[in-house]
């Protein structure tokens, strides 16, 4: 028998929650917080952090995690960079940068899947590796990266600004709505949820769950590389410690809209509503005149409540 | 009948896993629409065999042919491809997924570029649901909303509706209620009427006698009993388990 049960979407409870955030920091601030220049630093700001999550939810619904985005993001821009310096034209160095974010996906996907390593170790293990080779590279000095000078073009295609939102506000945007595609719309979609949300099932139907999940841990590669560059470019330079935190920042992300840290469930609507809850919160506090240190308290504490309504909320259902 | 080539014979098959001697030597045959009983206790062996049937396990020694052609079972996928589909309990479904979503896994309907086609799937779907009379309202509802029969239901039906020949079934009356039991097993002479053979593996004799054809009674990997239904009892089958 078919129990009855009033299901409410979580894209709308993350979509009211950012709602909400909108009023009380706009209330807050004194209306600083609706204000174009505001609006626009939080647009500027959130695709970068946005498009890693995306990745990151597809990883997660397959049941993988990935903490080495970060370094695989600043690995992958200073790989674009050194290239830019050596005379190529940047648009052949992003997609250097893109492959080199495939590779090191695909290193960390085939190492925890046919290895049996959880990724969790994995990606740990290559999140100091890709970290520490950066410093190696960089001896920690931070580089120049003025493309927007000589190429204007890819600067604006990248990162400029296009009316009132950033390029890459669109990319973001655009990425988005593919990722919702592939995940919801697509066979690839429905093999990612049958791996996730039970392997042993997924393989007894012929779906060939390792490179399911190997193609996840490249596509987050390849979009974190794309984050990368797009933040070397969009700040002119690159420093060692860019996309520090990144991972835990993009799991937070993915988490507040909804994805299960088990696998098997999640939505790409929900990270882009949860990047722009991280975002709002950063700004918000900011435009508040919150001290700055409290940012990290509130988010930390909005992660593991919205996840324990989750949980009041399903044994309720259940019961 | 007698003449007809077996739509599966085993050989000799033998399985260790390391030095344990997990099936020695088993040999039968299975014929189109047969509804076999696998029976034996703990550790006989009836899941070694049922899943080197289905492509999970190679066996170490012996000759496994479908339709009299010798075969290398080699994954559970290559095993669907020749007509074997299994039907696990916990393994057969993904409860966060969709009724359909779970229907077609693996064998999605897709238009141009890989791309559900969710109104055809729907519709194939919901038909074989209310062919075998379950009441599962809409393809969208969850499979973790479903009871156990229900689920048994689902599997079974999407073995059907890919044209499944033999239709391995672990299992698949445990943790139910009496009724749904009953629904099950009904399931099970469903896919009989269609001419789909079924190797039906459960501790519950009394479940599997009623609908068996045709008995294979399994103890320390060894074959002891290969009995039609009319040529035994169920206080035979036990006083077979439990003897050896």
């Amino acid at each position: 028998m078919l129990k009855k049960s009033i299901s409410i979407p979580r894209e709308a409870i993350i979509g009211s929650i950012s709602g909400a955030l909108i009023g009380i920091f706009y209330a807050t601030s004194r209306g600083t917080f609706l204000t174009p220049g505001v609006i626009q630093t939080m647009l500027t700001s959130a695709p970068e952090l946005g498009i890693i999550a995306l990745g990151v939810t597809l990883l997660m619904i397959a049941g993988e995690f990935d903490l080495s985005v970060g370094s695989c993001s600043a690995l992958a821009a200073l790989l674009a960079i050194s290239c830019f310096q050596w005379g190529w034209s940047p648009y052949v160095a992003l997609v250097l940068a893109l492959g080199a974010g495939a590779v090191m996906g695909l290193v960390n996907g085939v190492i925890s899947v046919k290895g049996g390593i959880p990724s969790f170790i994995t990606t740990l293990g290559s999140m100091l590796a890709w970290r520490g080779l950066v410093y190696v590279v960089t001896m920690g000095r931070v580089i120049n990266f003025n493309v927007e000078k000589q190429h204007p073009l890819f600067y604006t295609l990248l990162v400029g600004n296009v009316t009132v939102f950033p390029a890459h506000f669109f990319w973001f945007f655009g990425l988005m709505v593919l990722a919702f595609l592939f995940l919801n719309r697509h066979r690839f979609g429905n093999h990612i949820f049958a791996t996730g949300g039970n392997k042993e099932a997924a393989r007894a139907m012929g779906i060939n769950v390792d490179m399911v999940k190997i193609a996840c841990f490249i596509l987050v590669g390849i979009l974190a590389a794309l984050a990368g560059v797009m933040r070397a470019t969009r700040i002119r330079g690159f420093y060692a410690q860019q996309g520090d935190g990144m991972e835990l920042m993009a799991i937070a992300a993915a988490v507040i809209g909804g994805t299960s840290l088990f696998g098997g469930a999640g939505t790409v609507i929900g990270t882009f509503f949860g990047t722009l809850v991280i975002t709002f919160l950063e700004y918000g506090l900011i435009v508040s005149r919150v001290s700055g240190y409290w940012y990290r308290v509130i988010l930390g504490s909005l992660v593991v409540l919205v996840v324990l309504v989750d949980r009041l909320w399903m044994v309720r259902r259940r019961s | 009948m007698k003449n007809q080539i077996p739509f599966v014979e085993v050989r000799k098959v033998h399985k260790w896993y390391g030095k344990v001697h997990a099936v020695k030597g088993v040999s039968f045959t299975i014929n189109q629409g047969e509804i076999i009983g696998l029976i034996g206790d703990n550790g006989a062996g009836k899941s070694t065999l049922i899943k080197i049937l289905a492509g999970y396990h190679r066996p170490d020694a012996g000759e496994i042919y479908i339709q009299g052609e010798r075969v290398n079972i080699k994954s559970p996928a290559h095993a669907r491809s020749l007509g074997i589909e299994t039907v696990y309990q916990e393994q057969a479904l993904v409860d966060l997924m969709s009724v359909t979503r779970n229907f077609f896994m693996g064998r999605e309907i897709t238009t141009r570029g890989g791309f559900l086609d969710f109104r055809k799937m729907d519709a194939e779907c919901m038909n074989v649901i209310r062919t075998m009379g379950l009441s599962i309202s809409s393809p969208k509802t969850l499979v973790k909303q479903l009871s156990g029969g229900e689920k048994q239901g689902v599997a079974i039906g999407r073995a059907m509706y890919f044209k499944a020949k033999l239709v391995l079934l672990d299992e698949p009356t445990r943790n139910l209620s009496v009724k749904e039991v009953q629904k099950v097993l009904d399931f099970i002479k469903n896919l009989k009427e269609l001419g789909i053979a079924t190797i039906f593996v459960s501790h519950n004799i009394y479940h599997v006698f009623d609908v068996s054809d045709r008995f294979l009674v399994m103890a320390r990997g060894e074959l002891i009993k290969d009995a039609q239904k009319e040529t035994t009892t169920i206080e035979e089958l036990i006083s077979a388990i439990t003897k050896h």
